[in-house]
């Protein structure tokens, strides 16, 4: 059996539900659930490329300011990502030091590292095992989510530790860098078309 | 074959192959042959079990939100974190791009895709058509994965590490309702079967309007 795309034979699949039309609909609506037909996302490539320079750019302040101070009687000093994860491990708490440099430090890297080379790939018309390149898609889109969880501790610790001159945490200027490169990185993850591997493939 | 019936065929989302439509039993699972993507996996009852679990989901959304999640206890000064109030904290000390994030990916769109999971599935249920159905439908599907509690929990747990060392902690009884909440979002979704809800919006629109589908 040769393998046919849909495309291939004049067909479009509705991005929102999933019915078939003909390609001579595409840009009108999905008779099904309304959404506009198109034969793969709309600029996919350009929309995830811009996505992922803005992340790439706050990935910098995100790592290198302050991410939230703990002051206790008035004194305590602001550290960053890495800082946090070192007294994790001088506390000899070394599993949750772990997943918090897993899920803060290396799945943001993993993400925009993967992503730009699924970019090169697709642009370069890189002759790949399409089947491995979708399922690295598949992890950078799974694991996106995941990065957020330093974002939720300091805010369920700024509103713990808030008693005003005795202890208090205060978000600091990186969580606002960290928490854009994490809904950045997401929002290229969806704007790019896994498809596009498969169609540079001769 | 571009005079073949399309409506008998379906098209992998992640690698674009056309492939003919088949029968499912329950409990079968279909993978794309090319990319191995879970193309479905019917569920019994989906469409009870979502209006069920929402229902369910609907009453620990309040507790979940701003009941204590846990309290410290310093020098004699006991203070309550809750959902509302990291998100309220943060936009105070000025944080307000972190302030929106957490208040969505936490709370919104959980509430969301609960309130929109039971819409929908109640007018499943019972047959009952409704305009907006459709766009209800395409709204769950692109909120779904902007809606974090797992996350939330896991930093919820990291944070009352780093706690237990300096402080007294106590638990509240708003983590019960979230984990709850939690536990109910994620059997919603595992029994989440997207084509056989559009395949029913579908019967109810033709239903409704049989002459706008002359080529069905």
């Amino acid at each position: 059996m040769i393998k046919k795309t849909a495309l291939s034979q004049g067909i479009i699949r509705c991005h929102d539900c999933g019915q078939l039309a003909l390609r001579n609909d595409e840009f009108g609506s999905c008779s099904r659930c309304g959404k506009q037909l198109h034969a793969r996302l709309p600029q996919s490539s350009q929309r995830t490329l811009a996505l992922l320079l803005s992340s790439y750019a706050l990935y910098i302040p995100a790592n290198v300011f302050p991410i939230m101070t703990y002051t206790r009687f008035g004194v305590g000093e602001p550290h960053n990502i890495i800082g946090g994860i070192i007294s994790l491990i001088h506390g000899d708490m070394l599993p949750i030091a772990l997943l918090v440099l897993v899920a803060s430090i290396l799945v943001p890297l993993m993400k925009l590292l993967g992503l730009s080379l699924l970019l090169l790939c697709v642009h370069y018309r890189w002759q790949v095992k399409a089947q491995h390149w979708t399922k690295t898609y598949r992890i950078i889109a799974f694991v996106g989510r995941w990065s957020m969880l330093d974002i939720f501790m300091i805010s369920i610790l700024v509103s713990v530790v808030n008693l005003g001159g005795v202890a208090q945490v205060i978000a600091g200027t990186a969580s606002t860098a960290f928490a854009a490169v994490v809904v950045l990185t997401m929002f290229a993850a969806k704007s790019f078309d896994p498809r596009l591997i498969w169609d540079v493939q001769e | 074959m571009t005079l073949m019936n399309i409506s008998n065929y379906l098209a992998c989302p992640e690698c674009d192959l056309l492939l003919r439509k088949v029968i499912f039993q329950k409990g079968e699972t279909a993978h794309c042959p090319r990319c191995q993507y879970l193309l479905r996996r019917p569920k019994n009852e989906s469409i009870l079990h979502t209006f069920v679990l929402s229902l369910t989901g609907l009453f620990l959304l309040v507790p979940a939100n701003i009941l204590p999640i846990m309290s410290i206890k310093v020098l004699g000064n006991t203070q309550a974190g809750t959902l509302w109030g990291g998100v309220v904290t943060l936009f105070n000390e000025g944080m307000w791009g972190v302030a929106i994030v957490v208040f969505l990916a936490s709370m919104l769109f959980p509430i969301l895709s609960i309130l929109l999971s039971l819409i929908i599935s109640a007018h499943l249920y019972f047959n009952h058509y409704n305009p907006l159905l459709s766009l209800s439908l395409r709204v769950l599907n692109h909120i779904e994965e902007w809606a974090m509690l797992e996350v939330y929990l896991i930093g919820i747990i990291v944070a009352s590490v780093k706690l237990s060392s300096m402080s007294e902690l106590k638990f509240g009884l708003g983590l019960n309702a979230f984990v709850l909440l939690l536990i109910v979002s994620i059997m919603l979704s595992s029994n989440f079967d997207s084509a056989l809800f559009w395949q029913k919006i579908d019967q109810l629109q033709s239903k409704k309007r049989p002459l706008t589908h002359p080529n069905d």
